[in-house]
């Protein structure tokens, strides 16, 4: 199982000003990076946002390396996505585009980078706990972050298993070798999951 | 010793082809006491099933389990307070990227404060000697040191009895006494289903399932020999494979 293929970066311990950084501003960051992608307009604005973003990501000790795997699982389909846009809108679109969704990624993972699962499960809690009065739990809410988390690389890494056992036998052209062991295997995770969980005696309703 | 209680317990379970329910469990009686219990039994022969059913996973289709007096269907939360559950394969227990993060996750019902939570989660990963592995991701730990990591998120909450199903199953040989080792020294109950005869050799008592009965209880050298015998039988009846 390859699911070590994490497509956000995992936590890396360090004490540089991104970790001592409140998290309200790093979500803001996210937040706003998000939001930037739709106003940008110009791609070599996005490439500088891009490169000050990988800089922060340096400057944070998280490492070049970690900033290539987390961005390498999307070399292929943004490849795709740049060709298309390019033959649609031309280059300049194209690459503000890839150059978007970039800092998006590379946003969120340093948001992951910087920050321990359990104080982002903690600021999503608190961030949830308004939402009390009508009903919700917002452990509940984090749990779902968390699984969330540890899911994505999951299932990634059992397409690139699957991948290899249809190519093994010669059927990777058959989408139906691809997508029907995925999905049953990501069925049984998910179930599997709500077992372990249950038996941990989480996600149960508050007491 | 706390006690683990199986009165008249079946479980079936619907099939969809087929007129009659499929009977896992046949009204097992049972109470469990020792320190150390071991289930041993064939494939499919109900072990699991029996194990689920102490920690609420399963609920019974006829009777009753109790631990410590409590049932596991009506007083299922309580139930999992006290029961923990080990999985065979830790990765589908581990839920969060590293050992340190789910530790904390098993923490998060009962310790709000996240500083007291921290300690906590680092008193249980020095407990089982896994501090150095706790900021690895669990995909870049051996199959002994994440079902050591399983187990450590298991007792931090600090459970009364421990349930293992078939934990070494996927060990090699070093990592299976990494864990026998580990458990041998733990003051939980500890009920575990296995393959290993030699580790169900070490318990204080050991069931042997069979189709959904308990055909042997008792020391555990009397049942390693009646398990031994049941498989045997199968192959002296059928003759050699080959002819």
């Amino acid at each position: 199982m390859r699911g070590h293929g994490f497509l956000l970066a995992n936590y890396v311990p360090g004490n540089s000003l991104i970790h001592r950084s409140p998290l309200a501003l790093k979500f803001l960051l996210v937040f706003s990076c998000g939001l930037a992608s739709f106003i940008i307009v110009d791609w070599r604005v996005s490439l500088a946002v891009l490169g000050g973003l990988a800089g922060l990501f340096l400057l944070a000790g998280a490492g070049l390396k970690r900033l290539w795997t987390a961005v390498r699982p999307l070399a292929a389909v943004l490849l795709v996505i740049g060709l298309f846009q390019w033959w649609q809108l031309g280059a300049p679109t194209a690459a503000r585009i890839v150059l978007n969704i970039l800092v998006c990624v590379v946003a969120a993972s340093l948001l992951t980078a910087t920050t321990p699962v359990q104080s982002l499960l903690d600021g999503v809690v608190k961030a949830a706990t308004p939402f009390r009065r009508f009903g919700a739990d917002p452990e509940r809410f984090a749990l779902t972050i968390g699984i969330m988390l540890r899911s994505i690389p999951y299932i990634a890494g059992t397409f690139a298993d699957v991948r290899d056992s249809a190519r093994a036998r010669g059927l990777e052209r058959n989408p139906r070798a691809l997508i029907l062991p995925v999905f049953i295997t990501s069925v049984a995770f998910a179930r599997q999951t709500g077992e372990a969980l249950a038996a941990r005696g989480l996600g149960d309703a508050e007491d | 010793m706390p006690a683990v209680t199986f009165d008249q317990v079946t479980v079936a379970v619907e099939r969809d082809h087929a007129p009659e329910p499929k009977v896992l469990l046949n009204e097992v009686n049972l109470r469990l006491e020792e320190r150390r219990i071991g289930v041993i039994g064939a494939n499919g022969s109900g072990k699991s099933t029996l194990l689920r059913l102490v920690n609420g996973l399963v609920q019974p289709t006829a009777g009753t389990v109790s631990v410590d007096g409590d049932d596991t269907v009506r007083a299922v939360r309580k139930v999992r307070r006290n029961v923990g559950f080990v999985f065979t394969d830790p990765l589908s227990q581990l839920v969060m990227p590293t050992g340190r993060e789910d530790v904390e996750l098993s923490l998060r019902r009962g310790v709000k404060n996240g500083a007291e939570r921290r300690n906590k989660a680092e008193a249980a990963l020095e407990g089982l000697g896994l501090q150095h592995l706790a900021d690895q991701s669990i995909y870049e730990l051996s199959g002994g040191e994440r079902q050591l990591m399983a187990l450590a998120a298991v007792l931090a909450v600090n459970p009364s009895v421990l349930v293992l199903d078939e934990p070494s199953t996927l060990l090699d040989l070093r990592n299976r006494e990494l864990l026998r080792r580990t458990l041998s020294g733990l003051d939980q109950q500890i009920i575990m289903s296995t393959h290993d005869l030699d580790l169900a050799l070490e318990m204080d008592r050991v069931l042997v399932i069979e189709q959904g009965e308990v055909s042997f209880d008792g020391g555990p050298a009397e049942a390693v020999a009646a398990y031994r015998a049941l498989c045997m039988d199968g192959f002296q009846a059928r003759g050699p494979v080959n002819q």
